[in-house]
């Protein structure tokens, strides 16, 4: 009998337990890491009087920005007037998933962090709510210039619009380059492999060499570093020919030449092979790197996430010959909020996204260096960020954004893997390049028949005026 | 016939979570699983049939069938090793040893530690440009300058170590078990036979484990075959494919890893790579029972 009432004891304390751990969430989800609104924060008590409350539920994967995106958020929840709450939810790597099974049990957020990497596959899925019918003649005046084909409108129909891009740059220890008698980053190509031989020969003893990359993905090292050097040298940098609209990786061949030439020096870091960018950063940060490419993210980090003693800068990618023949791209440019379709709240969910989109936030977001400004009008009133390093990373005379390039799926490895193999391993790089060129072509015609992307060549595009 | 049908009742409620769990979670998928191999799918827009082609494409993946090769540079290396290691730890911490309890916690211990934690740990030691086995070696005046432990010529024989330190104390526990059972009477008469510890070992211990030993090698198949974890977060299958197991190419299919541009989920060929997988595994296995029947008859 005791025991009975035990069992009867235990599984009551069980059941509050987790009842008090389940939480309360207003719409009914149990969302956890929800930076919801501060305690106390209540819309003015008029508009409660008159609006019935909307909860609206904002997911991203940025946390660089969080502090200051969650600050925004407080304060819009204190001060509209339509009694509408944001709640943040700020996820890691596993964002799209996250996305993809919210969408699939009809629980998708109101408002979604997009970017470059993930807007096309969020339109195609059906996530998407157009925002046509939001846009007033100021707003369109406003992002006129960064209205996108294949960023943030397809078929017509705008589905986000711009804040902030990245660029792309070398980044150089100032100091290295000078105890190797360097004065000036390298130009072209053949001075980057000079460069990083003779940092190598001059630091080898204490551990220093001249270049590194993330090379434990080579998609990912290659696309903050060739991609760049591809586009200042007059060809799109993910190996797609705008004017043939075709895939064309013989200009991608000319630079990994040179990579395997650096490898071939023993001039990279041992174990690039295997690592990822933050141990890179991590030992650049030590001053055991003479240079690697990377976007504009990296002022903030070596202000933050690897303080550092080192004297760094950033300057523009070598070109292929030493000569700029093209603008280097402004990447992940062209989007960052957008309204979910199956939202029940669409209206409240623009007049949230409206407010972000005000000119005070942009231009904080800027001038706070989490990422550099692309809408022209916020360009011309934002000062420069106070942060060590980004003068070399701000938006100059040779940036602009790129169209975008079709993404497809080949059979078999991709461009970065298959050229990566070639440095490291060797074999006919013609080869490698003409089934480079086959495969992805093939995917992309495939790709063009059932209707997943579209080409439209462009023979008289021209590098400098990506934008025409 | 009350009495009966009460205790099929009973036997039914304790089975149902279980059972409910299996087909939600197990069997559910299955289907579909089985239902997308023969369609062009990427998660979203209409599946399209194309019967029998991302067979076809499977056949002549050659980054697939590379996979299938080191998995099994893979899994023999770790088994060659793990499992002399793991009886030798089993019949010594099977005696009267000092602090023989103590020893067999720590050797379990990594089976309880988890794979990302191990996988940092050991990419801490073995990385290159300031890992603690390239410190002591270049100290020690054994290397003149660092080894690459996780480049092209060694990234497997490393990951192997990683896999063995992990896998020795799980079987030297199932062994331990199975050595538990035989009983001491034969150790007694061998003794008073004259026979010697080696004897003993050879003529006693290892044909009395056999049925155990037999169920242990089987399962540390199937574990090295699908083993990957750490392999994902060591060197995410590089350098350049080199480690690149059957499961981790499965699991990029499935679940790819999209940095700087979308890359799109494989379902239809990445389900009919899951059935391939799953073939070959089946096949090494159900091979190693038909070899090892005897092994279950030894005494």
């Amino acid at each position: 009998m005791q025991k009975k009432w035990l069992g009867l004891g235990m599984s009551l304390i069980l059941a509050t337990v987790i009842a008090g751990c389940s939480g309360n969430d207003s719409n009914g989800n149990g969302a956890s890491a929800t930076n919801g609104p501060s305690e106390g924060t209540k819309a003015t008590p008029t508009a409660e009087a008159n609006k019935p409350p909307v909860t609206l539920k904002y997911w991203t994967d940025d946390r660089h920005d969080q502090e200051y995106i969650n600050e925004m958020i407080n304060k819009f929840n204190e001060t509209n007037e339509d009694n509408i709450k944001v709640e943040l939810t700020v996820m890691s790597e596993n964002y799209a998933q996250s996305v993809d099974i919210a969408f699939s049990s009809n629980q998708a957020p109101d408002v979604l962090r997009l970017k470059g990497a993930n807007t096309p596959v969020f339109f195609k899925k059906g996530y998407l709510e157009p925002i046509d019918g939001f846009l007033t003649d100021d707003i369109k005046a406003k992002f006129d210039k960064v209205i996108l084909d294949g960023v943030n409108r397809f078929d017509d129909k705008v589905y986000s619009l711009a804040n902030n891009g990245q660029t792309l740059r070398l980044v150089y220890n100032k100091d290295l380059f000078a105890k190797a008698g360097i004065e000036n980053p390298p130009a072209s190509l053949q001075e980057m492999v000079d460069a990083a031989k003779k940092i190598t020969e001059a630091g080898k003893s204490e551990g220093v060499y001249g270049f590194a990359l993330n090379f434990k993905n080579p998609k990912s090292a290659f696309d903050r570093s060739i991609r760049e050097i591809l586009s200042l040298s007059g060809h799109q940098g993910l190996g797609f020919d705008l004017k043939t609209g075709q895939f064309d990786f013989a200009p991608y061949s000319q630079v990994i030449e040179y990579f395997k030439q650096m490898y071939a020096d023993g001039s990279i870091l041992p174990g690039a092979e295997s690592l990822d960018i933050d141990p890179l950063r991590a030992q650049f940060a030590a001053g055991k790197i003479g240079m690697y490419l990377s976007f504009s993210t990296e002022p903030g980090v070596y202000k933050d996430q690897f303080p550092t003693e080192i004297n760094w800068g950033g300057a523009l990618a070598p070109t292929i010959d030493g000569q700029i023949k093209g603008k280097s791209e402004i990447v992940s440019a062209g989007t960052w909020l957008g309204i979910s379709a199956q939202s029940a709240n669409k209206e409240a969910a623009w007049t949230f996204m409206q407010y972000m989109y005000g000119d005070e936030i942009l231009k904080s977001y800027h001038e706070k260096g989490f990422g550099i400004a692309v809408v022209p009008a916020i360009v011309e009133q934002a000062a420069n960020p106070d942060i060590n390093g980004m003068e070399g990373f701000l938006v100059g005379e040779h940036d602009s954004i790129w169209p975008v390039a079709p993404t497809v799926t080949p059979e078999g490895a991709n461009y970065a893997d298959a050229f990566f193999k070639y440095v490291l391993a060797g074999g006919d790089l013609q080869a490698i390049t003409t089934d480079l060129n086959a495969r992805y072509n093939d995917a992309l015609s495939k790709a063009v028949e059932k209707g997943e992307v579209s080409v439209t060549p462009n023979p008289a595009f021209d590098p400098t005026k990506p934008q025409g | 016939m009350n009495l009966k049908w009460k205790r099929f009742g009973e036997n039914s409620l304790f089975l149902s979570p279980s059972i409910i769990l299996t087909a939600v979670l197990g069997v559910y998928p299955l289907i579909w699983m089985l239902r997308y191999m023969f369609y062009d799918y990427v998660g979203y827009g209409e599946p399209l049939f194309i019967g029998l082609e991302n067979f076809r494409r499977v056949m002549r993946d050659g980054l697939f069938w590379e996979s299938v090769g080191n998995t099994f540079i893979y899994a023999g290396g770790k088994l060659v090793i793990t499992l002399p290691i793991s009886l030798l730890l089993a019949v010594i911490l099977n005696g009267k040893l000092r602090g023989g309890n103590l020893l067999r916690g720590i050797y379990f211990m990594p089976t309880i530690i988890s794979t990302a934690v191990i996988s940092v740990v050991f990419y801490t030691i073995f990385n290159s440009y300031n890992g603690m086995v390239n410190t002591a070696l270049m100290k020690l005046n054994l290397v003149s300058q660092p080894v690459d432990w996780l480049g092209t010529k060694y990234a497997m024989f490393t990951l192997i170590l990683v896999a063995v330190w992990g896998a020795v104390g799980n079987y030297m526990l199932l062994f331990l078990a199975g050595l538990q059972g035989i009983p001491q009477d034969l150790y007694e008469s061998a003794s008073i036979d004259g026979a010697n510890a080696g004897r003993k070992f050879w003529n006693i211990t290892l044909p009395m484990l056999a049925p155990v030993a037999q169920l242990v090698i089987m399962l540390a198949i199937i574990a090295s075959l699908k083993g990957y974890e750490s392999i994902m977060l060591i060197t995410e299958g590089g350098p350049i494919g080199k480690t690149e197991v059957m499961y981790l190419y499965l699991y990029k299919l499935l679940f790819p890893v999209a940095t700087g541009m979308p890359v799109e989920q494989q379902l239809g060929y990445g389900s009919a790579v899951g059935f391939v997988t799953a073939v070959i595994v089946g096949a090494i296995t159900g091979l190693y029972f038909l070899l090892s029947r005897k092994m279950n008859k030894m005494y």
